[in-house]
């Protein structure tokens, strides 16, 4: 079996443990959704028995975790109880709006922590090293939740641009370029926020895999050759510090996810964030199961990703 | 005159038997069908007489560690008798094993880690008797800087962490720890490795004295023939996971039978002597 | 012999900088643990005359131009034409007092008292963080909040690096399938985004109980999610641990699992735990606020930083009051101390394990 199918049968195996830990969680759990309909006198308890039985939440957990899989495979992921409707077609949209900002915001945050990164590790100590690496310590501790208010705070006080939402109300009427100028305007700040969340950890890795490299023997000789630096830093010394990076791409994705889901909530973009938010609190089963699911399908897809990179990067990886 | 004593001596009962032991291990990773096996031990029959220092020689992957972790009763074997004082140790019971467990000691080579580093040299030699409860208390320290004394340690120095000592004091904390529960047998898994010349000899030289001092039966691993051939009663020479030859010392250097013996002895003989010299010390 | 003093020289640092890191934290917890003596007022105790304050000025030079070496206030009042506006009366300066009478408070939760750090005569109030949506003075709410949402972060570790230090020491040290299975659940729980599995947890169990099981509900839910990182380095040492010569010869001597286990190999977890303790923390705490944030967490009255920054999803509080930022602020400085701590203790890590 050569490297990728292995990497992509762990992540089904994964993606299938992943569904069974979220049934079982929900099984532990005493309150369902027919709970709070329940507490509502206008309903009878027959009819909220028969709507139990309906959607099968008077069977035993490995009946109910069958259906499920099966209806999955048809496409439907299950039902909502409370939009009336499969769980896919209140998926599909969030996902692609979260994905969206995402995959803006992995893209801008290691476009700039690289080349930075790389410029750092190879001037350590001198003004602009410390300026970064002390911004960055505190920038780690700011939490997301206090990024994205402080930005909403700077943004609303200014009237810079426009808060809420994904595009604006009248984005239907627009011409095909202030379409995407409109999405990109709302995209700033929730963008902005997470790539400020996720910088500091990305620049410290590239610089620590990088300073790791430039201290080996090959570097000091090709040096002595008498490369140019930038050809230096980037054709010898950054293919040797990917390793790790590529990996480090991968294990963030969860914490750009998470955060994303804050973000979300607070700046109103309609991704899967609000979604789950909303289905918690309706205690909506099979949706909260729905973007649990996605998330952790992002997440693998991310690290497949990681994984294919790594196979183009190192010839050590192909040889397994 | 000496090689006359070791025949005398040999001639007694041997204080461990060793008949047909074999070991392999088998590693198989989940998920997948391919499995490393090595066979460590390939039916291993050896006698260590009492009261004589006998040397296990052998190559790297030659099988003599699992053969002492076996005898210390460290790992069981896949089949095959090992007779301690008469008594079946290989398959003993864990009430069995206590009261065995202090009869044969292991010191193992300082390098891999065989003091807690943290622990101080006190704790070290201490720990046995914890184990064992043998004493305690006041009684505990005193009797660890005897043994400390014994092997030529300052009992001052008690305190004081296991990596601040130089390795050859590790190696006499080692042996002050093996020391402890008085046991009858006493293995040293290539405890001279890494050491510079002298102090091998220091710690040959202690060796020497404790086995007189508790009528100690020694059982020296190393790959280094030249080094126990001089002071070693017996040798056998071990390859491949099995024992192939055994002999008292004047026997193994003046008439070797196996040819890989003739191959190790040829190789200490041509390259010993320069080669030693020029050794650099590991301390 | 120069690189060993570079190293010694080096290691003193981070020494120093470990104290450092400590020492701030202690100081700030014990802000947090003697809040009731340094608030000057009860964080419930509402003022519904006084929404929205912002925080009171403290003043030196009175409208005189006299100095006066004692700080003073003057009298916040509201502007009659405007709603929430407030300006200082410069009538009277009320001057700060220390250890002041003051509503009843427990020192540290164990002994009653009334006297406070500083306070000013009434009419006039302190409000150093302004006052909130009903009057309520925000720097006591940030103190009290703090007791919750530290103590939910501090008990959440502890509940994480339990699990992880058990689930971890008896995947590494009886390996096999045990080993297998531990740490394949562990993978799943890690391939999980903490914050969807937070909410997904949070989803399936009560929505309407009491504040106290709520406290106690989030804290297992947030310390059980996170048991997978710690479970899996505490692992790693174990397994590196057990295969020590010196495990082996103290197996030699007839010593237990249970000798082994206490004097070789968990001792040599410490280290990472005390790492992950300091990473931990700060994370759960901002757990607990994000959940509380959301609606999901401890609701009001109680105050904890996450209610307390809740007020900011109203538009207007985010646009026109910004010292309802404060509990951010809080928020930020101990995540710093605790980041700082667990970068030191990650150093002191790496250069004993090198």
């Amino acid at each position: 079996m050569n490297y990728l199918t292995r990497r992509l049968i762990h992540g089904i195996m994964l993606l299938i443990g992943a569904s069974i830990l979220c049934f079982l969680f929900a099984d532990f759990a005493p309150g369902s959704f027919f709970d709070e309909i329940k507490l509502n006198p206008q309903i009878s308890p027959e009819t909220v028995a028969a709507l139990r039985s309906r959607y099968g939440l008077d069977q035993p957990m490995p009946v109910r975790y069958v259906r499920w899989a099966k209806s999955v495979f048809r496409g439907e992921w299950g039902y909502s109880f409370a939009y009336n409707a499969p769980v896919r077609s209140l998926l599909a949209v969030r996902a692609g709006n979260t994905l969206l900002l995402t995959g803006v915001a992995t893209f801008l945050a290691w476009l700039i922590a690289v080349p930075w990164g790389i410029w750092i590790a190879a001037h350590p100590g001198r003004g602009i090293d410390r300026l970064s690496m002390g911004s960055t310590s505190v920038l780690l501790s700011v939490p997301e939740l206090v990024l994205a208010l402080g930005l909403l705070y700077l943004v609303v006080r200014t009237h810079a641009l426009p808060v809420g939402g994904m595009v604006s109300l009248r984005f239907d009427q627009l011409g095909r370029w202030s379409k995407i100028r409109d999405l990109a305007t709302h995209l700033v700040i929730p963008v902005t926020t997470l790539v400020l969340a996720n910088l500091p950890i990305i620049l410290r890795h590239v610089r620590s895999s990088m300073m790791e490299v430039l201290k080996a023997p090959f570097i000091q000789a090709a040096r002595g050759h008498g490369i140019s630096k930038a050809s230096l830093l980037f054709h010898y010394a950054l293919p040797a510090a990917a390793n790790p990076l590529i990996s480090l791409f991968g294990f963030s994705m969860g914490g750009l996810l998470s955060g994303s889901l804050l973000v979300e909530v607070v700046t109103g973009w309609p991704g899967l964030g609000p979604l789950l938010l909303e289905a918690t609190m309706s205690r909506d089963l099979y949706v909260v199961v729905g973007v649990v699911m996605s998330s952790t399908l992002f997440m693998i897809l991310g690290n497949l990703l990681a994984d294919a990179m790594l196979l183009a990067a190192d010839p050590r990886v192909r040889m397994q | 005159m000496a090689a006359e004593q070791a025949t005398k001596r040999a001639a007694r009962p041997a204080l461990v038997r060793v008949h047909a032991l074999s070991k392999r291990y088998v590693q198989r990773r989940i998920f997948s069908r391919d499995k490393f096996v090595v066979d460590a031990l390939k039916n291993v029959d050896v006698e260590i007489p009492p009261d004589c220092l006998t040397a296990l020689v052998g190559e790297s992957g030659s099988g003599k560690s699992t053969l002492a972790s076996c005898l210390a009763m460290l790992e069981t074997p896949d089949s095959g008798e090992i007779w301690f004082e008469g008594r079946e140790i290989s398959r003993a019971a864990a009430c069995e094993l206590e009261s065995l467990r202090p009869k044969i000691q292991m010191v193992f080579q300082d390098s891999s880690g065989a003091l807690n580093p943290r622990f101080s040299a006190a704790q070290i030699i201490a720990e046995p008797l914890e184990i064992q409860r043998r004493v305690s208390g006041r009684k505990l320290r005193q009797r660890t800087c005897e043994l400390m004394e014994e092997v030529g340690l300052s009992a001052d120095w008690a305190d004081r962490s296991a990596h601040e000592f130089s390795g050859g004091q590790r190696q006499r904390l080692a042996i002050a720890r093996a020391l402890a529960l008085r046991p009858t047998l006493l293995i040293l898994d290539e405890s001279l490795s890494g050491l510079d010349l002298v102090t091998q000899a220091q710690i040959l030289n202690l060796l020497a004295e404790i086995r007189i001092a508790h009528s100690l039966t020694c059982l020296l691993i190393s790959h280094d023939l030249s080094l126990v051939g001089q002071v070693a009663d017996h040798i056998a020479v071990m390859h491949k996971g099995t024992i192939i030859e055994r002999d008292t010392r004047q026997q193994v250097f003046e008439s070797p039978r196996h040819a890989h013996t003739r191959e190790l002895l040829a190789a200490t003989r041509t390259i010993a002597s320069a080669f030693r010299a020029e050794r650099p010390g590991s301390e | 012999m120069k690189t060993g003093k570079m190293m010694t020289s080096k290691t003193m640092t981070n020494k120093a900088k470990t104290r450092a890191a400590a020492m701030v934290l202690v100081l700030l917890h014990g802000i947090i643990v003697f809040g009731g003596f340094i608030a000057p007022g009860e964080p419930a105790s509402q003022n519904r005359d006084f929404p929205f304050v912002p925080p009171t000025r403290l003043h030196f030079v009175d409208a005189q131009g006299h100095f006066h070496l004692r700080p003073f206030v003057y009298q916040s009042v509201s502007r009659p034409e405007g709603l929430y506006e407030y300006e200082e009366s410069r009538d009277q300066e009320y001057p700060i007092h220390l250890f002041v009478e003051g509503p009843k408070y427990k020192i540290a939760g164990l002994f009653l008292s009334s006297i406070h750090l500083f306070g000013v005569e009434a009419p006039a109030q302190i409000f150093l963080a302004g006052s909130d949506n009903y009057g309520r003075d925000q720097f006591s709410r940030i103190l009290y909040g703090g007791r919750i949402s530290l103590g939910a972060g501090l008990l959440a570790t502890g509940i994480s690096l339990s699990l992880g230090l058990l689930l971890g020491t008896i995947s590494g040290f009886y390996g096999r399938w045990v080993d297998e299975s531990v740490m394949r659940i562990a993978e799943l729980f890690l391939v999980l985004p903490w914050l969807y599995l937070l909410l997904a947890v949070r989803a399936f169990l009560p929505l309407h109980i009491s504040p106290v099981q709520t406290f106690f509900l989030l804290i297992a839910v947030i310390g059980s999610v996170g048991w997978a990182r710690p479970a899996r380095l505490v692992r790693g040492v174990v397994l590196s641990a057990r295969t020590r010569k010196y495990v082996l010869a103290s197996r030699g001597f007839g010593a237990s699992d249970s000798y082994v286990l206490r004097r070789h190999v968990l001792p040599h977890t410490y280290g990472v735990l005390l790492t992950q303790a300091a990473l931990l923390v700060p994370q759960y705490v901002i757990a607990e606020v994000t959940l509380s944030f959301l609606g999901l967490g401890l609701s009001e009255p109680l105050p904890s930083w996450g209610n307390l920054l809740a007020n900011l999803q109203q538009y207007n509080v985010l646009v026109s009051y910004w010292w309802m930022f404060a509990p951010a602020m809080a928020l930020v400085v101990f995540s710093l101390g605790y980041l700082a701590l667990a970068d030191a203790f990650h150093k002191r890590l790496q250069s004993v394990t090198v």
